[in-house]
């Protein structure tokens, strides 16, 4: 349980690390694929998947 | 069906060239290849697919993120400079006993997370200006901190294409460790010694003065600790394995990189490292996660089946002495996105001939990083060219690369034609 628990706040970390990263970038191409690579981390986070 | 995904097949591969011509990144030409493979499959953009294959490399993805954070932690509190300047200071007479260091310094940091790209940020800036006080040239230290990043990224314990491919044909990611280590250690110091062998003794004031300086309080206790918690607490699962819950590499390595983070002599901004390692790593995360989608929609075509079963139908003979060229082009195409196709019908072929699938994967595993020199995406070819900062033509590196390449090429085929006998290796 706090396994799990760790592991969603690494997600959730991360997540923020990503979205944080999004906002800052300047290339389409860099945005387009932080938006792909944020989509598994929101799902788990939400735990939608 | 075999036709459709024959045109699926086609329409993929049309559809990444056209991208790339219009030099947007592999990562990107990937996942519109796989929209467009979805496409002409009729699945239309099929959502659940996407992210299905979005997910299919996570758990490795995370492994990446904080391997890669504890190593740029330990790199941002002085800890790889304060080792690199010790070791100079202390054999900078002993060439061989040097070569065999460097060698370790530039394996370590891939091998604890997959990826040489890692390597070359971490430790090929330092270990380059070691080789050039050696008196070797820059084509030549490129190309060897090049090969070693990419062994150190196939060494144990984190081997991505290893573990893609044991992932893709159901195969637990055990028995690996040696059958991987020995020969990614054999074959960099060969070629360490076969590249540096007019190599002379450092001229240690000059080297000292050009590499960045240690924080005066860095110490031996603070640069190991953090790897001392990592191995404890993997020696711990394996010893209680019934006492203690399953932890995972991303864990440990969030652990050693917190202690490395609290070790640190100099204040650091925890936040900042973070960001920055994401920033670092987003093409190669972006490859994992396009590769997941692409493999996905490949699997929902039948395009991926299409080439399993191409693979598998090949005489066997031709697909021994075409495995060191096929693997370096694939992963010079896709990336890791060669090992889930092409290495799965692989190690199935060859487990079912009655070779052992573990020792002959790991056979590929060290012949497919030499793609990464290769065009279209030369990835760690060229940071390591930029890292050395060598000058002209990107051929001069290639060229260096040539001896060692084709040592490496036999080596990993030889593995994979006497892995029966190797097996051994696997202590299962």
């Amino acid at each position: 349980m706090i396994i799990t628990l760790l592991y969603y706040l690494l997600i959730a970390y991360i997540a923020v690390l990503i979205i944080w990263n999004l906002i800052r970038s300047k290339k389409w191409q860099e945005e387009i694929l932080y938006l792909i690579i944020l989509m598994p981390f929101i799902l788990r986070l939400f735990r939608l998947k | 069906m075999a036709a459709t995904a024959q045109i699926v097949l086609i329409v993929m591969v049309i559809t990444y060239i056209t991208i790339r011509l219009f030099k947007i990144s592999t990562e990107l030409a990937l996942f519109i290849a796989a929209l467009a493979g979805a496409v002409a499959g009729g699945a239309g953009i099929p959502a659940r697919h996407i992210v299905e294959g979005a997910f299919t490399y996570l758990d490795i993805i995370l492994i990446f993120i904080t391997a890669t954070l504890f190593m740029n932690i330990l790199k941002e509190s002085g800890g790889v400079a304060f080792v690199v300047r010790g070791l100079l200071a202390r054999f900078h007479r002993h060439k061989a006993i040097l070569f065999v260091l460097i060698t370790f310094l530039l394996l370590i940091p891939g091998a604890l997370t997959g990826a040489g790209s890692v390597t070359v940020l971490i430790t090929g800036g330092m270990i380059a200006t070691v080789l050039h006080y050696m008196g070797i040239p820059k084509a030549k230290a490129a190309a060897i901190i090049f090969i070693l990043a990419g062994l150190s990224a196939a060494a144990p314990p984190v081997s991505l294409w290893a573990m893609l491919t044991a992932a893709g044909v159901n195969m637990p990611y055990v028995g690996f460790f040696l059958p991987l280590l020995i020969p990614c250690v054999v074959l960099s110091l060969l070629t360490i010694f076969i590249l540096g062998w007019k190599a002379k003794a450092v001229n240690l004031e000059k080297a000292l003065e050009e590499l960045p300086l240690a924080p005066a309080r860095m110490n031996w206790q603070r640069v190991l600790l953090p790897f001392s918690v990592f191995f404890l607490l993997v020696a711990a699962g394996r010893i209680w394995p019934h006492s203690l819950p399953i932890i995972g590499l991303p864990l440990l390595f969030v652990a050693a990189g917190l202690s490395s983070f609290l070790l640190s002599p100099i204040k650091l901004d925890f936040f900042k490292i973070s960001r920055e390692t994401v920033q670092q790593l987003l093409p190669l995360i972006g490859t994992l996660t396009c590769v997941g989608i692409l493999v996905q929609i490949m699997t929902l075509t039948g395009a991926r089946g299409l080439i399993a079963i191409s693979i598998v139908t090949l005489p066997l003979t031709v697909v021994l002495l075409s495995l060191s060229l096929v693997l370096p082009i694939s992963e010079a195409v896709l990336m890791w996105g060669a090992a889930p196709v092409l290495g799965v019908p692989l190690v199935l072929l060859f487990n079912t001939i009655g070779l052992n699938p573990i020792v002959a994967l790991a056979g590929m595993s060290v012949i497919w990083p030499l793609g990464d020199a290769l065009p279209p995406t030369a990835i760690i070819g060229r940071l390591t060219q930029d890292t050395v900062g060598l000058e002209g033509s990107y051929g001069q590196l290639l060229k260096q690369c040539l001896i060692p390449a084709v040592i490496i090429m036999v080596a990993g085929t030889l593995l994979v034609i006497f892995s029966k006998e190797l097996s051994f290796l696997t202590l299962l």
